[in-house]
Order: C-alpha cells, then structure tokens, then sequence
C-alpha cells in the first residue's frame, strides 16, 4: 500500500552508528579535518609570505640571516642551526610514532618511555626557537636587531613581521603539541588507557604532533631555502 | 562498555617498525641534501645570479617528498581507507590557484610599483 512509504523509516533503515564507513573513530576523523583546516591556515601565512617577498624589489638572504650557532661568537654556518632543529623535530615525531606503535601493543611503558622522549624532543625544539629569536632580536654579532619594525638584511620589515609571526604561530603549535604530549604521557602512566582497553588517545595527539612537523618541513622551505 | 583492543600481531608490529625508521632516514638525507645544494649553490654563485629558478623546483620537489614520508608513514594515511584520504587531500587542491593567484598578484604590484616609480 502507498500509505505505508509515508511511515517513519524502520530501525532497520537507519544508520545506528556502529561501524564507521573510514574505519577510523569519530575523533581520529575530526582530528584530521582539524588538521585540514589548520593546513590551510598555515598555507595563507606562507603564501601571504610569498605575496610580499614577490612585491619587494629586495629581500633577504637566508644565507646571510641564518647563520648563528649557539656557543659560537661570530659564527657563520648558514643553516648550520636549523638543519639540527629540524632534525630535533624529525626525531621528536619519530619518537612519538614509536609511542603509537607501542600503544597498539598495549605495552604501557613503551608509550611512557617513547612520548617522554618525544616530549624531550619538542622542548628541546622550543629552546631552540627561543635561542634563534633572541639571537636575531638581540644578538651583538654582524648588526642584528631585527624587530617586527625593522630588520637590518637590506629587506623591508615585512621580513621581520612575517618572520616572527609565522614561526611564532608555528612554535605556539609546538608549544601546545608538547603540553598534549605530556597529559598523554602522565595518563598513559596512570594506566588510564589502560583500563580503556585502547591507546587511541595517543593516536590522535600523535597525528597533531606530526602535522606539526608537516607544517615545519614548509617553514623550512620558505624561509631558509627559497 | 571497554572494547578492548587485541594487541597488534608481532610480524606486523616489527614491520611497522621497521618502515618507521626507514621514512626517519629518509627525511633526514633530504633535509642534508637540501641544505647542501643551498650550500654549494651559494658558493658557486653570487646572490641572485645562477640557476636560482632551477634549485627552487628541486627544494619545492624534496619538500613534497618529505610531506609525502610524514603524512604517508607517520601519520599513517597510506594505511587507511581510500575515502578518507580523498577527503583530507582532495580539498589541498585549492592550494595551487591559491599560490598561483596570489605570487602573480605580488609580482604584479612589484610591476606597477616599479613603473609608476614608486619604488626605486
């Protein structure tokens, strides 16, 4: 009978959850569409970057600008410092995809032991961060002082604005990844996912953590290659 | 109410490992082979002289590749369903009008300014 399609869907005709068509969690999937939409926030500071480097008759060298080493006076090693920064960052996501992989073991002092080190890593990045900031800020060497409203790299001081801007907002990633990692390391310790029978809690920060480094791979790219 | 998660069958726990390390010594020679080329390029050439144009494509390619190793092995998409990567990756595709549209925009404020002898 015709009346009867008019009637509400059976139980049977309905999605009642359950098994999710990306075989992912629903917090692994929007992890990943977070990611998505933070990728296109840091893809409009770098092209916004790009926009004004190619407005500008002159602009930095990277060469020139990146070339300090912490404990060295007057060093001149360019890229010297954030070859081994980016290398911190490479192993400090390694470290945490180890923590993955111990987390499908169910081997809680794995996950504690790798995400401690992968913690290690992230501060160990920060301070970095903060060395090179304070050294193109402040430091006595070769003229620096590069501020948000002026450099001195025979560039206009949009090299500095974009400069401090997108690695800040960069390193502020950091900053919150390393604070993510390290509530996951004390729960995991605690034998929290434990007793959750499942250590996707660590999937999930893990994912935010190597986005991060995602990001910092075009960081890389646009200020001290290109 | 816990599922409880069965842990990972060994063989495929070490082989996981083992591509986890590989994709680490991957990243780790193309960030070294970049910033040698930056290197030899700046000895070779002045600034702004030389195939400038040439290393760029090359530092634009090893990037891409070093995006492929992260997104792929550590955040392990290459493992997951078909759909759900579409979904993730299709939508980046507005990034190249995106790059395109705006550095032609900036060059072409670089033209104008030149002209109208804004700018020395």
């Amino acid at each position: 009978m015709a009346v009867e399609s008019l009637h509400p869907a059976s139980a049977d005709q309905q999605w009642g959850g359950g098994k999710s068509p990306f075989n992912v969690s629903y917090g692994k999937l929007m992890m990943w569409y977070f990611l998505l939409s933070d990728a296109f926030t840091f893809s409009a500071l770098l092209i916004s970057y790009g926009t004004i480097r190619f407005m500008s008759p002159t602009w930095a060298d990277p060469n020139e600008v990146f070339n300090g080493m912490p404990f060295i006076e007057n060093a001149n090693i360019p890229l010297g410092f954030v070859s081994i920064m980016t290398f911190i960052l490479i192993l400090s996501s390694v470290f945490v995809v180890r923590a993955v992989q111990e987390g499908h073991m169910m081997n809680k002092a794995g996950v504690v032991k790798w995400m401690f080190l992968g913690i290690l890593g992230g501060a160990a990045f920060l301070g970095c961060q903060a060395w090179e900031w304070t050294h193109l800020i402040a430091g006595v060497d070769h003229g620096h002082g590069m501020t948000i409203y002026r450099n001195t790299f025979g560039a206009p001081s949009h090299f500095g604005q974009l400069f401090f801007l997108i690695t800040g907002f960069h390193g502020f990633h950091v900053f919150s990844g390393v604070v993510l990692n390290i509530i996951v390391c004390i729960q995991a310790a605690a034998g929290v996912y434990e007793r959750r029978g499942h250590y996707e809690m660590v999937e999930k920060i893990g994912l935010y953590w190597h986005f991060v480094d995602l990001v910092w791979v075009f960081v890389f790219l646009c200020f001290y290659l290109l | 109410m816990a599922h409880h998660h069965e842990p990972l069958d060994p063989a495929v726990y070490k082989s996981q490992v083992n591509a986890v390390w590989k994709a680490t010594v991957w990243l780790t020679v193309i960030t070294i082979v970049e910033v040698v080329a930056a290197l030899i390029y700046m000895e070779m050439y002045e600034a702004g002289q030389g195939p400038r144009l040439l290393l760029n494509g090359f530092f634009v390619i090893m990037s891409l590749l070093k995006a492929f190793f992260i997104v792929g092995e550590f955040m392990h998409m290459r493992y997951e369903k078909r759909a759900l990567v579409l979904t993730v990756l299709v939508p980046t595709v507005f990034l190249i009008w995106f790059i395109i549209a705006f550095l032609w925009e900036g060059s072409a404020w670089l033209n104008a300014r030149t002209f109208w002898e804004v700018i020395g």
